[in-house]
């Protein structure tokens, strides 16, 4: 086993985006960081995601706050990293098809909190939306949603972070941790031995099965999603669209298949559709009836895309926390071991205020936020 | 019922076993018309025993127990209990099937190269330019070279000349020569000196230049730069150029595996790089009921597409397989290997093609776009290259560069492209594409 | 098999009128009248043709009565059909 000679003051596992964010930010700190992934950049649930970052579907309460915060670091980031990630305020608009009576409420009450949900008309709908179903005719604007190619801002982040001194190990899966005292002193990997007082379980969907190798219990399972890939078409879609049951499916926990409709456009000119959950353990197999149900879904809303071409269909796996709230702390039991996972659908947009976060409670400083809700301390005695 | 998916020479070999017996079988080929690539066929197109596809094609369209369904398109399939759905594009609406056994003779289309000036309009596969002609009877430009590598730009070059095109050249990549490595597969396969001699008489009839060792590394729309090579396709330096409207190049085939993927049947990387299925005796794949026969076990032409798909079928049936079918499969498969050793792809192709090469044609992504995913992005495998570059994510789903792109980032990484990551590339889970709103009406049923 | 009956088709192409024999494909019958160019790509707007000519690689996509991205390579020309470069 090879050891490195010039040891991080700290070590992330996992390079997805809440990895690469919780590195730049320790960086940023003044740390040393070493970023290791059992593959490479983003081969997880970064890698099958759309790049959301959303305020629109979040209930008033701390991971709203968590989420207006990260918003606004997206663009601190940017900044800082000096690339654009693709990084665009396209808007959401969420839509109501029968009884918008939820919808408002939630609008409302998403307003009172530090949200921008302008409730709009059937005409001004129709001018967000020109291709939209003529009979749906109610729905809130939210100017601040946004998205950005989530690859390509957590591969632009690591290397910022191995300019500013941090390294990355790729294909390093981790093995076992070095504990003593009850407090990790390093992590043993297929590539080597690496020793560092602090690391960070960023490991996603798999942080579950990170804690467990230092005995620890991390409630994180996964819940499998689809997303549709058309050929490049027209610009037919200008936001972020959904359907008012997005926020409802987000927000439950049932086993179930649950779909609602997510539809936008990327800049390739292809058209993104989701959203399917449900929870079926690691399973990659196809589901085409899946498939056809948001195809179904994608069409009653945009009527323009009955003709446009099913090119691909992928498949990630969200990290899913029972409570839907992520796990940002120290671990519950073993003094330096950190977690940062169980964002499900929201991790990329969560990532960067769930880096601040992280490290501000690793530095004993104040954060923008009380953390506690999220903290893994929660879980304590909770079996998976 | 058996179902058959293709009607290229292993489908019809299979169908043609089929319609003898009195089982219920459906031949699906997303052709308008039954031969597949190499059997596309118009009358008066000829080609070395050309005429064999008709005593097939009668066989299926004449027998009772035969269904046999043009331009279906299969686009998804589904294992169940004993049974097997195939849902298929056929006059714009979804159909699907539900059957015991299967039979997938998918086979396989050209492999390309990039080289400076591939994108530009002229430049086509040698399969392009055959296909123009032999099912549309159109020569795909006025002065044609044919290049590449392997014995398929013979009737390619002889089939344009005979009808009339001005083909400047045939330009082999590699040394005759390389065929003395192999002395048994030829003793085994003496039919196939025939069927060479038949080429060079023809060669000779329409006086055909053929340049060996050379390659065409760039083109520019009217003129094409030909250089010598070394046996790994490296440029020696010594270009000349020829005035041209068309190369027609080719570099081998890539098997079609998409489907056979998508039910689950077991690959492998065969000794030429392709992602093939792995079969038994009786070309039986490693799912029940699903026999597999073709280019998609390893490309070796139509005589051993022919005896595979004969092998499928009667295996499919029960029936007995004769020892000498199994020998004619077992010579020609030697000579199949015979043909991977003689003309080898090696990957000096990367020395012709310049930082603006677009590498992945639909996404118009260039070489120095991709070599950047590696050097700046730390992309170590095609996938996340892909998804950083976009290289493969356009409409024809990689089929014509992921190969090519995971070579180029192995290359700039200094190493080789691991068995996992070629089968990945290989297979998607959609085989078709479906337009949204034939998807969501659901299935039609027949 | 029997020979194509030689019955023929006439469609437009951008506006302008061709003809083919029945049977073939869009961009074969374009092509025998000497057309170079199909469409335009989306990025570096240049020009492009057919490529493999069986469907595999969706070079050759045109316009088909207002129907984008449909192969030329495989669709057979019919009686007053609209084809339209995409860019």
């Amino acid at each position: 086993m090879s050891h490195i000679g010039n040891n991080p003051d700290a070590i992330v596992i996992g390079a997805g985006i809440v990895g690469a964010c919780s590195a730049l930010s320790l960086t940023n700190a003044g740390l040393k960081v070493m970023i290791i992934d059992r593959g490479t950049v983003a081969s997880g649930t970064t890698g099958a995601g759309e790049g959301n970052i959303l305020v629109s579907d979040k209930d008033p309460g701390p991971e709203l706050t968590l989420a207006l915060r990260s918003r606004d670091l997206w663009f601190e980031m940017q900044e800082d990293v000096g690339d654009t990630f693709e990084l665009e305020a396209k808007g959401g608009v969420v839509v109501a098809r029968n009884d918008d009576s939820k919808l408002m409420a939630l609008a409302k009450v998403q307003s009172a909190n530090g949200v921008t949900a302008q409730v709009v008309n059937s005409k001004e709908l129709h001018q967000l939306e020109p291709y939209l179903h003529p009979e749906i005719s109610s729905g809130v604007f939210y100017p601040q949603d946004a998205q950005c190619q989530p690859m390509l801002a957590a591969a632009k982040i690591i290397q910022t972070v191995i300019a500013r001194g941090g390294s990355l190990v790729s294909q390093s899966k981790v093995l076992g941790f070095d504990i003593k005292d009850g407090a990790v002193i390093g992590v043993n990997t297929t590539t080597g031995k690496y020793s560092a007082p602090i690391v960070i379980n960023a490991a996603g969907t798999w942080a579950g099965e990170i804690a467990a190798l230092a005995g620890s219990n991390l409630p994180v399972a996964p819940r499998r999603g689809f997303i549709l890939v058309t050929e490049p078409a027209p610009q037919y879609i200008f936001h972020k669209v959904y359907d008012s049951d997005y926020v409802a499916n987000v927000a439950s926990s049932d086993a179930d298949l649950q779909t609602s409709t997510v539809v936008e456009g990327t800049r390739s000119g292809t058209i993104l559709i989701g959203a399917s959950r449900e929870r079926v353990g690691f399973d990659g197999s196809m589901n085409y009836e899946i498939l056809r149900r948001l195809a179904q879904q994608a069409v009653s809303l945009f009527p323009v895309l009955r003709d446009v071409q099913l090119l691909r269909a992928y498949r990630g796996f969200r990290p899913y926390a029972p409570d839907h709230l992520p796990l940002i702390g120290e671990d519950y039991a073993i003094r330096g071991l950190w977690h940062s996972a169980g964002h499900e659908g929201a991790g990329i947009g969560l990532a960067p205020g769930s880096a601040a976060l992280i490290t501000d409670s690793i530095l004993g400083r104040n954060s923008f936020m009380d953390a506690t809700p999220f903290s893994p301390k929660r879980f304590a005695g909770v079996s998976v | 019922m058996i179902a058959i998916i293709g009607a290229g020479p292993a489908g019809l070999a299979a169908a043609k076993v089929a319609a003898e017996s009195n089982s219920e079988v459906i031949v699906l080929d997303s052709a308008p018309r039954p031969g597949g690539q190499y059997w596309r066929h118009r009358d008066y197109v000829q080609g070395y025993k050309s005429h064999r596809a008709s005593g097939y094609l009668d066989s299926i369209i004449g027998s009772k127990n035969v269904t046999y369904i043009h331009g279906a398109q299969v686009w998804s399939a589904t294992r169940g209990k004993g049974a097997i759905t195939l849902n298929y594009l056929h006059e714009g609406s979804e159909k699907s099937i539900t059957v015991e056994k299967l039979i997938l003779t998918t086979g396989a289309y050209d492999r390309s190269l990039p080289f400076a000036g591939w994108e530009l309009p002229g430049s086509m596969t040698p399969g392009a330019a055959q296909a123009l002609l032999k099912g549309h009877g159109v020569i795909g430009g006025k002065k044609i070279l044919v290049s590449g590598t392997g014995p398929f730009l013979l009737p390619v070059a002889v089939g344009l000349a005979e009808a009339g095109a001005d083909v400047l050249g045939i330009i082999e990549a590699h040394s005759p020569l390389r065929w003395l490595r192999s002395p048994i597969a030829l003793i085994l396969n003496p039919q196939k000196a025939l069927e060479l001699l038949y080429y060079l008489r023809k060669i000779r009839k329409y006086s055909l230049k053929v340049y060996f060792g050379s390659a065409v590394i760039g083109f520019n729309g009217s003129k094409a730069i030909l250089s010598k090579v070394k046996s790994n396709l490296e440029s020696k330096g010594k270009v000349t150029e020829i005035e041209c409207d068309v190369v027609a190049a080719g570099w081998g085939f890539n098997p079609d595996v998409t489907l056979g993927g998508i039910l689950g049947c077991n690959q492998k990387v065969d000794r030429d790089g392709t992602v093939i299925f792995s079969v038994d005796s009786e070309q039986r794949s490693s799912q029940q009921n699903i026999w597999i026969a073709g280019e998609a076990t390893g490309i070796g032409g139509a005589d051993l597409a022919l005896a595979e798909g004969e092998i499928a079928a009667r295996s499919a049936l029960n029936d007995s397989i004769p020892l000498s079918l199994k020998f004619k499969r077992f010579r020609l498969r030697l000579f199949a290997t015979a043909l991977q050793r003689s003309y080898p792809v090696g990957n000096g192709w990367q020395g012709w093609i310049k930082p603006e090469t677009k590498i992945c044609r639909c996404e118009e992504v260039s070489h120095s776009e991709i070599c950047q995913s590696v050097t700046e992005l730390s992309a170590q495998d095609s996938r996340t290259s892909k998804l950083f570059t976009r290289a493969g994510m356009g409409l024809c789903q990689g089929r014509v560069c992921s190969r090519n792109v995971s070579e180029i980032i192995a290359g700039e990484n200094g190493c080789k492209v691991t068995d996992q990551e070629r089968i990945s590339y290989s297979n998607r889970p959609i085989a078709a594409p479906i337009s949204l709103g034939v998807l969501a009406d659901g299935i039609n049923s027949q | 098999m029997s020979k194509f009956a030689e019955r023929e088709v006439t469609f437009t192409f951008n506006g302008e009128t061709f003809k083919g024999v029945e049977g073939q494909s869009i961009a074969a019958a374009l092509m025998a009248t000497g057309v170079r160019e199909l469409r335009k790509t989306r990025f570096d707007g240049k020009p492009r043709l057919i490529f493999c000519g069986i469907g595999i690689c969706f070079d050759c996509v045109v316009v088909i009565d207002g129907v984008a991205n449909q192969r030329a390579c495989l669709v057979e020309i019919s009686d007053g059909a609209k084809i339209e470069s995409q860019k």
